[in-house]
């Protein structure tokens, strides 16, 4: 079977996410006997796809009209790529344009699609797809229906692949700049200020309560930390009351409600305004130095010290991991 | 102007799943179900952007669909409650799957001709955040997903939108899809009262098949499984340690 | 006639020389007329201004409530008479006020009986100086009396305008009507006493001192060169202008703040027990009218519209309310006077149907200021004419939920209480966790229970709180008190739904605990929470629950008087050395429901008589922690919180532990001092005294 892999890239080159749904393709190319083929899509790329090319063959669409890859045009050039070449899965990564835009493809492709995908296999000769559902508090695992099959891969459940094999061939997609849709306009685009994922988007959490004494203790060490964990940052109402954070990092039930798949919740003794906005988080891990704090209670992992210690430790292991 | 709102109902998201006996499907009984909470975002915004005339169009109406069974009023009631002017239920023998939901939503816009669709990004059962997109692609209208912020401009609607890389803008022209995120608005709290007289508007019933659908299926649940239980905490010893369960056990980090 | 000697007064009143005055003396028969006319012109006025509020008040809905007519008729000596409700707060202002209202209820009352003495005397044909009753003792009585009330009466008028003018009170409300009655009543009572003295200058009457003031001031005016030859022109003006200036006011009476004097007597006397109370609306209502809770004046009952003219604006609501201390734009006085101004504008129609009146959301009351109110009742507990305003506002919140007006977190809240029985969602398989390894019993493990402790939400859900609930628990096993809880079936009560003004969700718990607590035919129940005691006790029995429910605190200091609960010594001594202790009265404990002594015995019994200090607002003069209401949902930054002026007051008492017995108590304090005093300990009493309890079976040697 042909697998057909939508590629994102940014001004360096591939995404990570979308390394991460190479990895996805691979086992279901496992699964399957099926081969890849990758699609870039975007202007002056020559870069990306031949780095790609280490990975795959690749369809590359580089045309000036790409260049902001809104989904009406994205769609139409994975949809016609999945043709061409016919595709028996398409997959992408399932990041915000991924499942703008391999969703959209998805429902020019017929609608055979599972989205945010942790994992594939064979059940019974049927190619299966496990992702989540209710917020992450059931696991499916799911058959799809139709030809061709849409996946998004969920990037935090794979490694990211690595080139190996034998280095593929680019290929030129033939795309007329006047066939391109016109409907969406791009406008503007801007990073989030702050540069660190939304507390209620992030898959992890690092959040400081009463134990952080300062801002600039705050930025150090739970800034410190969560940045080597590429996560978002929160804290509890106590830091707010305190003027340490500001109120749109207050987690609890008048402030965000989050449900990342970890929580680590630092210096916070767990009273139930907190936990209320919490409590789906997937795995919580507390730290506190009162072995009677609440929130060991309501955690999976707990570790009594001092936060001004062990932070400081786990950003040291950390950045030495790289 | 015509805003349609596709809405879902959904088991309320605060409360425990429990698979049901089949393994494939979850336990109904005694779970309360909500109007999905993106799609109250949704119905919210639609309100507001007629009752304040944001299009600069006079007489706007803002029609909510459902697709399911009878019990499914009550979602549609508090819809209307809130402030929709008319529901519409289509009556459906299961629960399709979104490439279905959109082939039926497809229908009704057919049917309706609403200059504007404004739904959830996603609902919180399935989690899909497909539909949106899927019909987008069959009417091939424009499409705006993860709206945080909707505004009108000289015929063209201006989207600003939340994604992992940061903030983006994007224009359409009507008609449009737009698939609503967490922070386009708070949706206002309907009550009894409301929900009672609401009692008064109407909610039209049409079968699935008199909109010319026979369902074909995408997506098979082979099996379910519980993935939060009750949380049991383990104490580890070291910072150290908890970093290796974390990455060992869980498979985060 | 002059008498030669003083006589006795008591002799005069026997013998053939009356001691008594001419009534209407100098008054010529047409200034009688006149004076009659003008008389009825002025009560026809009055009356005609009367019946317009009567019919502005009976545009509200009938009540629900039934007025116990006898208890108000024993309401009016003990509340009105003895000036008690306005004496209560602002002592000072009370005084006087009491002071000025029993002048002018003597000189009422004296007026009235000049009055039956004329016509009594013109009845049976008595001449100028043959009166019925108005002669002898009782003469005499009745001038000291009245020329000594009259000049308690001029005492009041004259401090009140002295207050008024040093406006130093920013709370009393003013209005440029309020000057006229004043002024009109010091000119009144001035007139009086200069037509009383001139009357003695014109004609003498055995004693004249007795009329003491008129006679200083017919003392007064003789030195000016007032005399018997001059007297009657001077007389006879200064009358009609006393009579006119009277005449003004009776006329003017319902147009002004006087109104108070019967809308606010009536209002006072025909309301019980008020205070935590809320009345019940309906399905069948709400399918009737089409909405919920006050939208337009006409949905206020008749007696919330009669109430609107009882209040005088003095502002003694406004000094009370946490939240227009904490900088919010809630001032109960103001939303009473806005409702009354509102009334005041519109054209009264004797009917039913809708009125033109315009709505009073945004218009004349926002939103926000509705959102303000904690219910903490302060402001109903203080008014001296009983005006409820959290009536009004929970009335009006009630409209603003049945409209969408709710979004954001406090919305939030209501949601999960209705999905999952408590304010954050938390899942309702969990609700008796807190039990776990502690054996409680449930009414199904032990169905032969006496008492029910009704656990609650906090202490079901918040880790903090539940130490609270095991704390009792250990209390009642210790003591042997048979009882049970309602284990997992135990639901969110609905009280601050319903303060919210969520009335049909309230109504839902409400309805599903009832019918719970009815299977296990519950008859007693204990609880920790003010709150769920105040909504089974006062809002349950709306819905067919009727129950004994005492607060943890009263039963608890019953099984320590009664020796089921001793204190143990030796730990007594050592936990007595963690120094002072204060405690902050839970407002629907000690307000809203009268319990302020039993905490306090517990409180002595565990640190000793010494240990206590008292803050300045305690009892049922306690300062809100500002969760009431709903307000614990809603979302303040930590300065523009209600009940931060509390915690100040709390850290400035300098003792190390503070004492609560209400779980938002428990929460507020103790996020508040953790900001601002983290050294300080907050604990509920139930924790107190299971800390230093003689455990049966233990050892006594516990110490080193």
């Amino acid at each position: 079977m042909r697998i057909l892999v939508v590629l994102e890239h940014d001004e360096r080159g591939l995404r990570l996410a979308s390394r991460c749904a190479l990895t996805l393709a691979r086992e279901a190319a496992a699964c399957s006997d099926g081969e890849l083929e990758l699609l870039v899509m975007g202007y002056e790329i020559g870069f990306v796809a031949q780095e790609a090319a280490a990975y795959a063959p690749v369809y590359c669409a580089d045309l000036p009209g790409l260049q902001h890859c809104t989904a009406d045009r994205a769609a139409k050039v994975i949809a016609d790529a999945a043709r061409d070449c016919g595709a028996g899965l398409v997959m992408g990564a399932s990041t915000s344009w991924g499942k703008d835009c391999v969703g959209r493809a998805g429902g020019l492709l017929g609608g055979a699609m599972a989205t945010d995908v942790t994992a594939c296999a064979m059940r019974d000769g049927i190619l299966a797809w496990r992702r989540a559902m209710f917020a992450g508090g059931v696991g499916a695992w799911i058959a799809l229906e139709g030809d061709p099959l849409i996946v998004t891969a969920l990037p935090s459940a794979f490694d990211p692949a690595e080139p190996g094999g034998e280095a593929g061939e680019v290929t030129q997609m033939e795309v007329e700049e006047a066939t391109l849709p016109n409907q969406i306009r791009f406008e503007s685009a801007g990073t989030k200020s702050g540069g660190r994922p939304d507390v209620t988007e992030a898959a992890i959490v690092v959040s400081g309560g009463r134990a952080i004494r300062n801002s600039d203790d705050y930025e150090r060490l739970i800034g410190g930390l969560a940045d080597q964990m590429g996560a978002g940052t929160g804290s509890s109402r106590a830091l707010v009351d305190a003027g340490i954070t500001p109120n749109e990092l207050q987690v609890g039930q008048t402030g965000k409600i989050v449900a990342p798949d970890l929580y680590l919740a630092i210096g916070i003794s767990g009273a139930v305004q907190h936990l209320a906005g919490m409590k789906n988080s997937k795995v919580v891990a507390a730290i506190n130095s009162d072995p009677e704090a609440p929130i060991f209670e309501f955690a999976d992992y707990g570790l009594v010290g001092d936060a001004y210690e062990i932070i400081p430790e786990l950003i040291a292991t950390l950045s030495d991991d790289g | 102007m015509k805003i349609l709102v596709p809405s879902k109902r959904v088991p309320d998201p605060d409360q425990r799943i429990r698979i049901a006996a089949s393994g494939h499907a979850i336990e109904k009984d005694d779970l309360p179900f909500v109007l999905n909470p993106f799609d109250a975002i949704s119905i919210e915004e639609a309100l507001r952007i007629r009752d304040e005339n944001r299009a600069g169009e006079d007489e706007g109406e803002v029609v909510v669909v459902g697709i399911g069974g009878a019990a499914y009023e009550k979602e549609l009631r508090t819809a209307m409650a809130m402030g929709a002017d008319r529901a519409l239920l289509v009556e459906c023998e299961t629960a399709p799957d979104p490439w279905n939901v959109a082939r039926i939503l497809q229908a009704v816009v057919e049917r309706e001709q609403p200059a504007l669709i404004l739904m959830g990004k996603q609902a919180v059962d399935d989690d899909s955040n497909q539909v949106g997109q899927f019909l987008a692609a069959l009417l091939d209208w424009p499409q705006a997903t993860f709206a945080s912020k909707i505004e009108f401009d000289a015929g063209r609607v201006r989207v600003t939108r939340e994604t992992d890389m940061g903030i983006e803008t994007v224009s359409m022209e009507l008609p449009a899809v737009i698939t609503a995120d967490l922070r386009l608005n708070e949706p206002r709290y309907a009550s009894l009262p409301a929900i009672m007289k609401a009692k008064r508007k109407p909610v039209d019933r049409i079968d699935c098949a008199d909109l010319g659908i026979a369902i074909e299926p995408r997506v098979r649940i082979l099996e379910m499984e519980p993935l939060v239980s009750k949380r049991t905490c383990v104490q580890v010893s070291s910072g150290t340690e908890l970093l290796a369960r974390l990455r060992d056990e869980v498979g985060v980090l | 006639m002059m008498v030669e000697e003083p006589a006795s007064v008591l002799a005069l009143a026997v013998g053939n020389e009356p001691l008594t005055r001419e009534v209407f003396g100098n008054i010529d028969s047409v200034s009688k007329v006149l004076f009659y006319c003008l008389a009825t012109l002025s009560v026809v006025i009055f009356g005609w201004g009367i019946w317009r509020r009567v019919r502005l008040w009976r545009m509200g809905r009938p009540s629900k409530a039934k007025v116990d007519w006898r208890a108000a008729l024993r309401g009016f000596w003990a509340k009105v008479m003895t000036q008690h409700t306005v004496r209560r707060s602002r002592r000072r202002a009370g005084i006087i006020h009491a002071l000025m209202f029993w002048g002018f209820s003597v000189l009422f009352v004296g007026t009235i009986l000049i009055g039956i003495e004329e016509y009594a005397s013109l009845i049976l044909g008595r001449g100028a100086h043959d009166p019925v009753i108005h002669k002898g003792l009782y003469f005499a009585i009745y001038e000291v009396a009245l020329d000594l009330f009259g000049l308690f009466f001029l005492v009041g008028c004259l401090w009140f305008i002295r207050r008024r003018l040093r406006a130093a009170k920013t709370s009393i409300g003013h209005n440029a009507l309020d000057w006229v009655v004043i002024l009109s009543f010091l000119a009144i009572g001035v007139t009086g006493y200069f037509v009383e003295g001139l009357r003695i200058i014109r004609e003498a009457t055995p004693h004249p001192e007795l009329s003491f003031v008129g006679f200083g001031v017919s003392k007064l005016l003789g030195g000016l060169g007032v005399n018997e030859a001059n007297v009657d022109p001077v007389h006879l003006a200064l009358w009609w202008v006393h009579a006119l200036l009277v005449f003004g006011i009776i006329a003017a009476f319902p147009y002004t703040r006087l109104l108070h004097v019967i809308a606010g007597v009536i209002n006072l006397v025909s309301t019980g027990k008020h205070l935590g109370q809320l009345e019940p609306v309906t399905l069948e209502e709400l399918e009737e009218t089409g909405k919920v809770g006050v939208e337009r004046l006409e949905d206020l009952t008749r007696q919330q519209l009669l109430s609107l003219d009882a209040c005088v604006s003095c502002g003694r609501c406004e000094d009370v309310c946490p939240a227009f201390e904490a900088g919010k734009p809630l001032s109960p006085r103001d939303v009473v006077q806005g409702l009354h101004q509102a009334m005041d504008a519109l054209s009264p129609r004797s009917g039913e149907g809708e009125s033109d009146a315009p709505g009073l959301h945004g218009e004349v009351i926002g939103a926000e200021t509705l959102w303000s109110c904690t219910s903490c009742s302060a402001c109903t507990e203080v008014c001296p004419l009983a005006v409820d305003p959290v009536r009004l506002i929970v009335d009006m919140r009630r409209f603003l939920i049945g409209e969408g007006g709710l979004s954001g977190p406090p919305a939030a809240a209501l949601q999960k209480m209705q999905r999952s029985g408590n304010p954050w969602g938390l899942a309702k398989q969990d609700r008796f966790d807190w039990a776990e390894g502690l054996e409680v019993p449930t009414v199904v493990t032990n169905p032969g229970f006496e008492v029910l402790y009704w656990i609650g939400c906090a202490a079901s859900y918040d880790r903090r709180a539940q130490k609270v609930a095991r704390a009792v628990v250990k209390l009642l096993e210790i003591a042997g008190v048979n009882y049970a809880t309602l284990g997992p079936e135990e639901r969110c009560n609905g009280e601050s739904a319903r303060r919210m003004g969520d009335e049909f969700l309230f109504q839902e718990l409400a309805g599903h605990n009832v019918e719970t607590l009815a299977r296990y035919e519950v008859r007693k129940v204990i609880t920790h929470c003010p709150h769920c005691l105040n909504s089974l006790k006062k809002d349950y029995p709306q819905f067919g629950g009727d129950y004994e429910v005492m607060h943890h605190t009263q039963l608890l200091s019953q099984l320590v008087l009664d020796g089921r609960l001793k204190v143990d010594s030796e730990a007594e001594l050592r936990e007595g050395k963690r120094g002072r202790i204060t405690y902050h009265d839970p407002c629907y404990l000690a307000r809203v429901n009268g319990i302020s002594e039993e905490p306090r015995r517990l409180i002595e019994a565990v640190r000793g008589p010494e240990a206590l200090v008292e803050m300045e607002r305690n009892r049922s003069g306690t300062a809100c922690c500002g969760a009431g209401g709903g307000r614990m949902w809603f979302d303040d930054a930590l300065d523009e919180r209600v009940g931060g002026s509390r915690i100040r007051e709390v850290v400035e008492t300098g003792a190390q532990t503070v004492a609560v017995s209400c779980p938002f108590c428990l929460t507020m304090v103790g996020d508040g001092l953790a900001a601002k005093a983290p050294h300080m300990e907050v604990v509920d009493i139930a924790e107190l005294l299971a800390e230093v309890i003689e455990e049966p079976g233990r050892s006594e040697s516990t110490s080193m």
